[in-house]
């Protein structure tokens, strides 16, 4: 069953709600770097928004972009997100440390269950399709993904959303570091080549992504399929992108290209390197969390830009992490892990 | 009581977060909650505010509802709700 | 596409461990629900399904070494787990997955240790923080499984966890997966609902004109379901059908619920039409129920809606359990299934007059009937509503 990506819509470290990314990357040293707000008025009024946090209201800005124009119905809402709210869980979590359990602020706490997002955006778009979150660290938008492909076809839809949406606090940010996520000085872009020291950095994606049933002229790509695994040998990677191959009637040699999560962390960067190495040596390798940084949620980013490439028919050089054969694009691989345990690999093509 | 009201409104709008309001825009004899009812002038306010009213009046009053339907009638209007204030407070 | 079989279930909330535990408490008749004794609260005046093991006795019970980074959450999950894998017989992982309900995650610990990680103590804590986290742990007593994902969505997770295993055998990704949810009490929810003015100072009274509100609880529950074929291939006894689900948004308000139900309707009547039965086809049906003046209001209206005047018997377990939250969707359905395989509807406690506007009165005495079909129903915060049935297989 063929699933199209009509559309996509991002709010992240890059510029929001628009491309530039593709054509004109920001490229960031700090280690540390909240979103670029779009004005959420367009999105959302002022008086619903106003016990909203940040990643709510980026959250429903982004879905209304990425349905922008369209009327269909929608089926099914599908969010990931690693940890939610975590700026108002923040604030409920000091207010009962610091000033204890009595009187605390209900709307903190509301907004503190993942699934807040979700539902919120249901809410605005008054869909009463399916509507489901996954928390799983790194793979929790890989996992929302699968939800909305197996539906696709169990013929369960014939439209869906499926978000991603993280956000670091300052807070969440020194917790992260104090075990080891972060890179502990400021980044450069050569840190992404040959990771000698372990830590990333931090980013915060807020992505949307529009999944039809059928192919019209805005489609971005064609969804052939995604398997989720848990701590693969080669041997089941291979199974799978068999698979894979098999649902998009191609061969080994028609990928064009493997989106891969290298994040300048070596432990992290060698899983891909060495799979990379093994199953495909000559084919070009493309990046993403250079522009984007690390979240739970930036394996959506990755899907973005494979969607992106096809689209526009072309890898710029700029997200070119190893250049392989030298071809235009028609079918790439998306490959995602978190800390080599949990796996994804999609196949898009255009 | 108009010093009284005049604070309350403020920190309605603090603890509500209805940026870009000021007290002068908050009619103190206006319905707070219009009960879904758009056709109802007034802040037009919902059961997680009414909840944020109950935290705001046992924070800087000392007035502690034990139940959330209590609030009913107190949260007619910021006028009612100063009147119960200056009635019950502990602080 | 074969149909889908429930072959282990195993369960740990406050009426104890095990499903013999369990459905003996319920036939008993007797509550477990009550003062706090493990979490550290001020809130000594809530009442709450605390289960009775301390985290130090669930690790000796599990032979973890007593150093282990593991937060309550994943213990309570790892007890059921390994008695829901054990009654299955499953001993192969191969194609088998793990779809985890769960929201409070590591906060247990978070709550305690959370200033404290800014001096750079408890930081091994940190890591066991998210919902995922917990999922790996319990998933690793189980030799190599094919994928893991957790689900969050409130009070109807683990009833979401049921339904994404079930899809994924249906369209080919796993031949059997272990879904449920887990949870423990924390602090930081107990205090969540009681800012949200809905926790009861005495037990809860689902479906009572004088509801006041829920009681939390803790607990976690899971199935092991399978494709039937495959399922009486390897030799193992299944023990009833999962016959339809359905999962609907009621996309209304982040706490409160429709007045018409929409969401509960629309899983309801979903589930019905995926089995392919009839609103009178169902026995029984064991209500979300929380005891809240929203949901048991709005629960009533879409059953009415669904079932017309022929409402079939429905109690509420909760007032025996408390609310288990995420984990609750899997105790009730472990619950239901050990009705149904019992003939045995258990009561709705501490009822004594229907609600005005509805008129519904639930099953309030324990009572032995002939059982085909039941439905489990889960609500959760955000309109998350989801249903499932389970039928004899005959």
């Amino acid at each position: 069953m063929a699933v199209y990506i009509q559309s996509a819509a991002q709010i992240s470290i890059q510029s929001p709600l628009c491309d530039d990314w593709f054509t004109d990357p920001i490229l960031r040293e700090e280690r540390y770097f909240r979103s670029e707000e779009p004005d959420f008025k367009q999105y959302v009024d002022p008086m619903s928004a106003r016990r909203m946090g940040r990643l709510l209201k980026r959250a429903l800005a982004s879905a209304k972009k990425a349905l922008e124009g369209e009327t269909a119905t929608l089926d099914a809402i599908v969010t990931g997100t690693g940890l939610g709210c975590i700026e108002t869980t923040e604030k409920f979590l000091l207010a009962m440390l610091k000033e204890g359990e009595q009187a605390l602020p209900p709307s903190h706490f509301m907004q503190s269950t993942h699934n807040t997002i979700g539902s919120l955006i249901a809410q605005h778009l008054k869909c009463h399709g399916y509507n489901n979150t996954y928390t799983h660290r790194g793979t929790s938008f890989d996992c929302a993904l699968q939800d909305v492909l197996m539906q696709f076809d169990l013929g369960a839809l014939s439209s869906a959303l499926v978000c991603a949406n993280d956000e670091m606090t300052e807070l969440y940010f020194q917790l992260f570091d104090q075990i080891g996520y972060w890179k502990k000085e400021d980044v450069k872009s050569e840190m992404f080549h040959n990771a000698s020291s372990e830590g990333s950095f931090a980013g915060e994606v807020s992505a949307t992504f529009l999944l039809e049933r059928d192919r019209t002229e805005k489609s971005l790509c064609r969804l052939d399929g995604q398997v989720l695994m848990y701590q693969p040998d080669e041997l089941r990677v291979r199974e799978a992108i068999d698979e894979l191959l098999r649902k998009g009637g191609i061969g080994w040699s028609d990928v064009d290209g493997v989106v891969c999560g290298y994040n300048a962390a070596r432990s992290n960067d060698e899983v891909y390197a060495r799979l990379m190495e093994a199953l495909f040596p000559d084919v070009t390798q493309i990046y993403y969390k250079h522009l984007f940084g690390e979240s739970f949620s930036a394996s959506a980013m990755g899907y973005y830009v494979a969607a992106l490439c096809l689209k526009r028919g072309e890898v710029p050089s700029h997200l070119v992490f190893k250049k392989g054969r030298t071809t235009t694009p028609k079918h790439i691989l998306v490959y995602n892990h978190f800390q080599n345990k949990d796996h994804s690999v999609a196949l898009l093509s255009c | 009581m108009s010093e009284l009201i005049e604070n309350l409104k403020n920190e309605i709008i603090e603890a509500l977060n209805l940026e870009g309001m000021s007290p002068a825009d908050i009619d103190e004899n206006a319905a707070l909650f219009n009960g879904g009812d758009p056709s109802v002038a007034g802040l037009g306010l919902d059961s997680i505010d009414a909840l944020e009213l109950i935290v705001l009046m046992e924070r800087n009053y000392g007035i502690k509802l034990k139940n959330a339907s209590e609030g009913k009638e107190i949260f007619r209007s910021v006028a009612t709700m100063a009147e119960y204030i200056s009635k019950n407070r502990t602080k | 596409m074969g149909r889908i079989v429930v072959t282990g279930m195993g369960i740990v909330c406050s009426l104890g461990c095990g499903t013999d535990k369990v459905f003996s408490a319920l036939q008993r008749g007797v509550p477990c629900v009550g003062t706090v004794r493990h979490l550290q609260t001020s809130h000594t005046e809530l009442p709450v399904g605390e289960v009775s093991m301390s985290n130090e006795e669930m690790m000796s019970m599990l032979d973890l070494p007593s150093d282990s980074v593991v937060t309550r959450t994943p213990l309570l999950g790892m007890v059921a787990f390994k008695q829901a894998v054990g009654q299955a017989g499953l001993t192969d992982a191969t194609r088998t997955v793990f779809v985890n309900g769960t929201t409070v995650g590591g906060m247990e610990k978070s709550e305690q240790y959370y200033l404290e990680f800014f001096e750079g103590k408890h930081t091994e804590y940190i890591g066991a923080h998210d919902c995922g986290a917990g999922t790996e742990q319990i998933g690793r007593l189980f030799g190599r499984l094919d994928a893991m994902l957790t689900i969050s969505t409130a009070c109807s997770s683990a009833t979401n966890s049921i339904i994404v295993g079930a899809n994924m055998i249906r369209s080919g990704r796993a031949k059997a997966a272990i879904v449920g949810g887990t949870e423990s009490l924390s602090k930081f929810h107990l205090n969540g609902f009681n800012s949200l003015m809905i926790l009861d100072g005495e037990p809860c009274k689902p479906f009572d004109q004088g509801r006041n509100g829920l009681n939390l609880g803790e607990g976690a529950a899971y199935l092991v379901i399978e494709e039937e074929e495959s399922a009486l291939e390897r030799g193992a006894k299944p023990l009833c059908l999962l016959a339809g689900y359905a999962n609907a948004c009621d996309a209304f308000h982040q706490t409160a619920t429709s007045p018409e139900g929409e969401g509960a309707y629309l899983a309801m009547t979903g589930a019905l039409k995926q089995a392919g039965i009839s609103p009178a086809a169902i026995d029984y049906i064991n209500a979300h129920g929380t005891g809240t003046g929203n949901n048991d209001q709005c629960e009533s209206v879409a059953i009415k809606r669904v079932f017309g005047d022929s409402v079939p018997d429905f109690s509420s377990t909760k007032a025996f359990t408390g609310h288990t939250t995420s984990a609750a969707g899997s105790v009730e359905a472990v619950i239901s299934i050990l009705s149904l395989l019992n003939n045995y509807i258990p009561a709705n406690l501490n009822f004594t007059s229907p609600i005005e506007e509805t008129g519904l009165t639930p099953v309030t005495q324990g009572k032995n009937v002939d059982l085909h079909h039941v439905m489990s129903n889960s609500f959760g915060f955000g309109g998350n509503d989801s249903s499932c049935i389970f039928s004899k297989i005959e």
